[in-house]
C-alpha cells in the first residue's frame, strides 16, 4: 500500500515537467528552428536569410514604431485610469461603488474582437453610427472621429486592460496601511508631500507591474491591431506576424518566426521582471489586517460629476458593446438609430449566420473547445497546482517556473511555434492542434485558481481525515475535492470563456474545418459583413455567458452537498 | 493502550542543512494515562507525536502500539495513518469547513461504515459530553474558537480510541479560555480512561494536566517522570530551568549532614536536599526556585541559607512583586508578597528553604 502510493506520487512530478515542458518548450525551441530554417515543410538547412530579410524591411522601423506607441501608450493609459478609479473606490466617499467590482470582471466576459468591433461601428469614417449621428446634427462632412489611428487602437487597448490594470491596482491600494501616511502627517509632512513621498512609492511596484503586464498584453494583442490598426494600414508586430503568414501563396513561416523571436524574448523578459515585482511588492506594500477603515476623502461637491465618469466608463466597457451588436445585427446596414432604422429592423442576419455552413462549423468547435478544452485544462491545473503547492520539491518549483512561462506567450507567436511542429504530425489541421495550442498558452489561468485553492487546504485537513481512518481515496473524495471546487470552478469558466473567444493563436492554427467564433468574426470584419458578424458576435457572448451561469450552478450545487445531508 | 517506541531516529534536510529530529529515542508511554512531551520549539516533540500516528516515517527505530507492531524498520512494518485506529486533536483544529458540525463529528464513523443510527446516536451523545448540543446543522466556520477546540475533541472522541494524541490544541485559544479548558480536559480523559499523548511546550499546561512528562530537548528524551518530580526534583540542570522559574548557583559539596548535603557557594553556605549520587568535593549547581526564598526586611543575621542583599529592582506582575536581588556578584529572583512595605534598594535578608534546594550534578 505504502509503496504503490509513494511511487504514483515519486512518478508525479517528472510526469507533469514532461507534461508542461512540451506544451510550453516545444513551441518556442520550434520557433527557434523555424527562424533559422529555409521552409515550413522541410527545416533545410542552416540559414540566417529569414533574419536578415525581415530585420532589414524598409517597414520595420515603421512597425516597431507604431508598436512602441500603441503598447506604451496602452500601458500607461490604462494604468492611470486603473490608479484613477482604484483611489476613488478605496479612498474617497463615492456612491455605488459595487460599480467599481463590476468594472473589474464583466468586461473579461466580452470579447476583445467584438469589443474592437463596436469600436469601428461606432466611430470608423465612412459609417461609423457616432460619425453619422454627427455629420446628420451638425451637417458636418467628413468623419468627425477617426478610430482607424493610433491614438484610437490605443484608446480601445486600454480599456480593454483596464480591468487587468484595476485588478492588480485596487488591492494594494485598499492593503495599503494608512498609518504609513498618518505618521507623515503627524510628522508634519503636508498632504502632497506625503503623496509624494510616501503613497506613491509604497504602490510604486504596483504600478509598474501594471504597466508591464498591460504592456505585455497589448504586444500580444491581435484583436485590437488587426480589427482598428489593419483597415488603417496601421501594422504593429502582432499583424505584421499575420501578414506574413496569411499572404496565400507566399506565406513565409520562417519570416513569421524570426519577427516572433523577437516579441516573445520582449515578452518573457518583461513577464519575469513582472514576477520579480509582484514578489517583490509582497515584501513592500505593509498588509494589515486589523480591520480598521482608511479614512475616507468626503468628495463633497465632486461626487456626483466623478461618479458621472465612473458611470460612464461602465456603460462603455460594458453595455455600449453589446447593445452595438446588437442594434447592428438587426438593421440591413450602418445607419443612425431612428424610426426609419427601427421600420427597417428584421433577424435576416440572423437567419443568414445560422444557415452559414461555416459559422456553424465554427460555432461547434468553439463550443467543443472551450467544454473539452477547459475540462482537460483544469484537470491538468489540479495535478500540476498539487505539485507545486503540497510536495514543494526543488523539482516542483521548476514545474512552477515552466507553467509560468506561458504566462507570456503571445498567441500569434506561439502559434507560428506550433505550426512548425503540428506540421510534421498527424495534428496538423485538427481540431485537437488548437487544443494543445490553447492550454499551452493558457494553463497559467488554470493554474492560478488552483495553487489558491490548494494554499487554503491546510496539510492539518488531509491529515486529520486520515487520522480518522480515511484511505486516500476517501480523503481525496470527502475532503480534497469539495474544497478545490471553489477553486475548480473558477479555472474552468476562465479558461472556457478564454478558449470560446480565443483569437490570435487560431488566426495561425485554425484551417478548413477547424474554424473558430473569432476567426470566423475577424473573416466578416475583413469582408465589411457587419450584421452577420454582430448577430454571431451576440451568439458568441451568450454562448459564454451560459458556460459560466452552468458552471457556477454546479459549484454552487456541489459545495452545497456536505452541509445538508446527515 | 500501552506506547512503546524503540531506539527511533529520524533526522531531515532544511534548506541543505540536515537536522536530527530525533535521536534513539526509547520511551514507554504507560496505558490510560495522560502523557505529555513537553520542550522548546524544535526539540522533537511533535515530531515523535507524528511518527506514532504515522503521519511522518522514521529512519529507524519501531513503535508498537498495545501488542500491535505498528512501524518497525527491520521487520518492513508499517500500518498507514487510516489503519492505526488513533485519534488526533491538531493544533489548527482541522475542523472541515465544509461541513457542518455533525458530518464532522460523524466522519470517524463513516469512515468505519457504521449503521447511520449507530452514527447519529454516538455523535449526539459524544457532543453531550463535550456541551455542544444542539450544534449538529452549524457550519464548522461558524464557531468561535473554543467551540472548534470542542468538535475537534468531539471528533476525537466519538469512536471511542483507545489512544488520543493532542499536538498542543490549546495553544490558539486566550489565556483564560486555555486555563479552563485545561481543567475540563483533565477531567475529560480522567473520567475516560484513555492513553492521552499531549504535546506541549507550555510547562504550566504540563504541570497541571499530565500523570507522567517527558522533557526534549534536540531530539532526545533528558529526563521522564511525575509533574512533581520533574518540577522540585529533577536531575537536570536544563529540565530544572525549563519547568519552571529557577535560581541557578554554582557551589562545591562540603559535606553530608544528616539528610542535607552543605554546598559552599558564591553567595555563602548552601544546606539543601540530600542526593546520594553527590559526595563531597563534587561541583554542583543548586537550584532554588523563587516561591522558596523567604523576603525580609532589614540586615540581620548572617549563617547556613540565610543571606543579605539589595533589591536591584521590583516589578509588580499582580498577586505578587518579582525581585531581582543582588548578592555578592550574584543576582536571584524572588517573589514578594505584594503587601510587603519593601522598595526598591533596600536592604533585605533572604532565607533558602533546604528541604527545596537541589543539587544538580554538571
Amino acid at each position: 500500500m505504502k509503496t504503490v502510493m509513494f511511487n504514483t506520487r515519486a512518478a508525479l512530478t517528472p510526469s507533469l515537467i514532461a507534461i508542461v515542458g512540451f506544451l510550453t518548450v516545444c513551441p518556442v525551441v520550434m520557433l527557434v528552428f523555424g527562424s533559422f530554417s529555409e521552409g515550413l515543410g522541410a527545416f533545410g538547412a542552416f540559414t540566417l536569410e529569414k533574419y536578415i530579410r525581415s530585420y532589414t524591411d524598409p517597414d520595420f522601423a515603421r512597425i516597431i514604431f507604431n508598436t512602441l506607441i500603441f503598447t506604451i501608450g496602452s500601458a500607461f493609459a490604462a494604468t492611470v485610469l486603473a490608479l484613477f478609479l482604484a483611489y476613488l473606490n478605496t479612498r474617497t466617499n463615492i456612491p455605488f461603488k459595487f460599480l467599481f467590482r463590476i468594472i473589474s470582471i464583466i468586461p473579461m466576459m466580452i470579447p476583445h474582437i467584438l469589443f474592437s468591433v463596436s469600436w469601428v461601428l461606432l466611430l470608423n469614417p465612412s459609417n461609423g453610427i457616432l460619425n453619422l449621428l454627427v455629420r446628420e446634427l451638425f451637417g458636418l462632412e467628413g468623419a468627425f472621429l477617426n478610430i482607424y489611428t493610433l491614438p484610437g487602437m490605443i484608446l480601445v487597448e486600454s480599456l480593454l486592460d483596464l480591468p487587468i490594470a484595476y485588478l492588480i491596482i485596487a488591492p494594494a491600494m485598499s492593503s495599503f496601511d494608512i498609518t504609513l501616511e498618518e505618521s507623515s502627517k503627524v510628522f508634519g509632512g503636508s498632504d502632497l508631500r506625503t503623496l509624494r513621498k510616501i503613497t506613491l512609492p509604497i504602490l510604486r511596484p504596483a504600478i509598474l507591474a501594471s504597466v508591464i503586464l498591460v504592456t505585455v498584453r497589448s504586444l500580444a494583442s491581435f484583436a485590437v491591431p488587426s480589427v482598428i490598426g489593419m483597415p488603417g494600414r496601421l501594422y504593429v508586430l502582432s499583424t505584421h506576424i499575420y501578414r506574413i503568414i496569411s499572404t496565400g501563396f507566399a506565406a513565409d513561416y520562417g519570416m513569421a518566426a524570426a519577427v516572433g523571436m523577437s516579441v516573445l524574448a520582449t515578452s518573457i523578459t518583461l513577464i519575469y521582471l513582472y514576477r520579480y515585482l509582484t514578489s517583490e511588492s509582497e515584501k513592500y506594500v505593509t498588509i494589515s489586517s486589523r480591520g480598521y477603515k482608511p479614512t475616507v476623502i468626503d468628495l463633497k461637491n465632486a461626487k456626483y460629476p466623478l461618479f458621472a465618469i465612473v458611470a460612464i466608463i461602465s456603460f462603455v466597457l460594458i453595455v455600449l458593446p453589446v447593445l452595438v451588436l446588437f442594434y447592428t445585427s438587426l438593421v440591413p446596414y450602418s445607419m443612425v438609430p431612428s424610426a426609419k432604422a427601427f421600420a427597417m429592423m428584421s433577424w435576416k442576419h440572423w437567419v443568414e449566420v445560422l444557415k452559414d455552413p461555416i459559422s456553424l462549423v465554427s460555432l461547434k468547435n468553439s463550443v467543443f473547445l472551450g467544454i473539452v478544452g477547459a475540462t482537460l485544462g483544469v484537470i491538468l491545473s489540479i495535478f500540476v497546482s498539487y505539485v507545486i503547492v503540497k510536495i514543494r520539491t526543488a523539482a516542483a518549483g521548476a514545474l512552477e517556473s515552466l507553467s509560468f512561462l506561458s504566462f507570456s506567450f503571445p498567441g500569434i507567436v506561439v502559434g507560428i511555434g506550433f505550426m512548425w511542429f503540428f506540421v510534421r504530425t498527424p495534428l496538423y489541421a485538427t481540431i485537437w492542434s488548437l487544443l494543445i495550442g490553447y492550454i499551452a498558452t493558457y494553463l497559467p489561468y488554470g493554474i492560478r485558481p488552483m495553487t489558491s485553492a490548494f494554499v487554503q487546504i491546510h496539510s492539518h485537513l488531509e491529515e486529520s481525515s486520515r487520522v480518522c481512518g480515511g484511505g486516500t481515496l476517501y480523503t481525496l473524495r470527502r475532503i480534497v475535492i469539495p474544497l478545490l471546487i471553489p477553486g475548480i470552478v473558477s479555472g474552468w469558466i476562465l479558461m472556457a470563456t478564454m478558449f470560446v473567444r480565443e483569437l490570435s493563436l487560431s488566426v495561425v492554427l485554425s484551417r478548413p474545418g477547424t474554424e473558430v467564433l473569432a476567426v470566423q468574426i475577424l473573416h466578416f470584419a475583413e469582408d465589411g459583413l457587419w450584421g452577420k458578424l454582430s448577430a454571431l458576435g451576440i451568439i458568441m457572448i451568450f454562448i459564454s455567458t451560459t458556460l459560466v451561469v452552468i458552471a457556477s450552478l454546479i459549484g454552487t450545487k456541489m459545495t452545497k452537498v456536505e452541509t445538508v445531508s446527515q | 493502550m500501552e506506547i512503546r517506541i524503540k531506539d527511533l531516529s529520524k533526522d531531515y534536510f532544511s534548506e541543505g542543512k540536515r537536522i536530527t529530529a530525533l535521536a534513539n529515542v526509547d520511551l514507554t508511554i504507560p496505558a490510560n494515562q495522560i502523557f505529555t512531551l513537553l520542550g522548546p520549539s524544535g526539540c522533537g516533540k511533535t515530531t515523535l507525536l507524528r511518527c506514532i500516528v504515522g503521519l511522518e516515517t522514521p529512519d529507524s527505530g519501531e513503535i508498537a502500539i498495545g501488542e500491535e507492531i505498528v512501524w518497525s524498520k527491520e521487520k518492513s512494518i508499517y500500518v498507514p495513518t487510516e489503519k492505526r485506529g488513533l485519534s488526533m486533536v491538531f493544533q489548527t483544529y482541522a475542523i472541515w469547513p465544509h461541513m457542518n458540525v455533525f458530518n464532522n463529528v460523524a466522519y470517524p464513523l463513516q469512515t468505519r461504515n457504521e449503521p447511520k443510527e449507530d452514527i447519529k446516536r454516538k455523535v449526539e451523545k459524544t457532543l453531550r459530553f463535550v456541551q455542544l448540543e444542539g450544534f449538529e446543522n452549524r457550519p464548522a466556520t461558524k464557531l468561535s474558537g473554543g467551540q472548534q477546540q470542542r468538535v475537534a475533541l468531539a471528533r476525537a472522541l466519538v469512536a471511542e480510541p483507545k489512544v488520543i494524541l493532542f499536538d498542543e490544541p490549546l495553544s490558539n485559544l486566550d489565556a483564560k479560555l486555555r486555563e479552563e479548558t485545561r481543567k475540563e480536559l483533565r477531567s475529560f480523559l480522567t473520567e475516560l480512561k484513555i492513553t492521552a499523548v499531549y504535546v506541549t511546550h507550555d510547562r504550566i499546561e504540563a504541570l497541571s494536566l499530565s500523570d507522567d512528562i517527558a522533557v526534549m530537548k534536540h531530539g532526545r528524551i533528558i529526563e521522564v517522570g511525575a509533574p512533581q518530580k520533574i518540577y522540585f526534583d529533577s536531575d537536570h540542570r536544563f529540565v530544572a530551568d525549563f519547568i519552571g522559574r529557577a535560581n541557578l548557583i554554582n557551589g562545591t559539596v562540603e559535606t553530608v549532614e544528616g539528610s542535607y548535603t552543605i554546598v559552599d557557594s558564591g553567595i555563602g553556605t548552601i544546606a539543601c536536599q540530600k542526593d546520594p549520587d553527590i559526595v563531597p568535593g563534587n561541583e554542583v549547581t543548586l537550584c532554588v526556585r523563587p516561591e522558596f526564598i523567604t523576603v525580609m526586611k532589614g540586615d540581620t543575621g548572617d549563617g547556613r541559607n540565610i543571606f543579605r542583599g539589595k533589591v536591584e529592582s521590583l516589578v509588580f506582575v499582580g498577586d505578587a512583586y518579582e525581585a531581582e536581588i543582588i548578592i555578592a556578584d550574584t543576582r536571584l529572583i524572588t517573589r514578594i508578597e505584594p503587601t510587603a512595605t519593601i522598595k526598591e534598594s533596600d536592604g533585605i535578608v533572604l532565607s533558602f528553604d533546604p528541604d527545596h534546594c537541589f543539587a544538580l550534578s554538571k
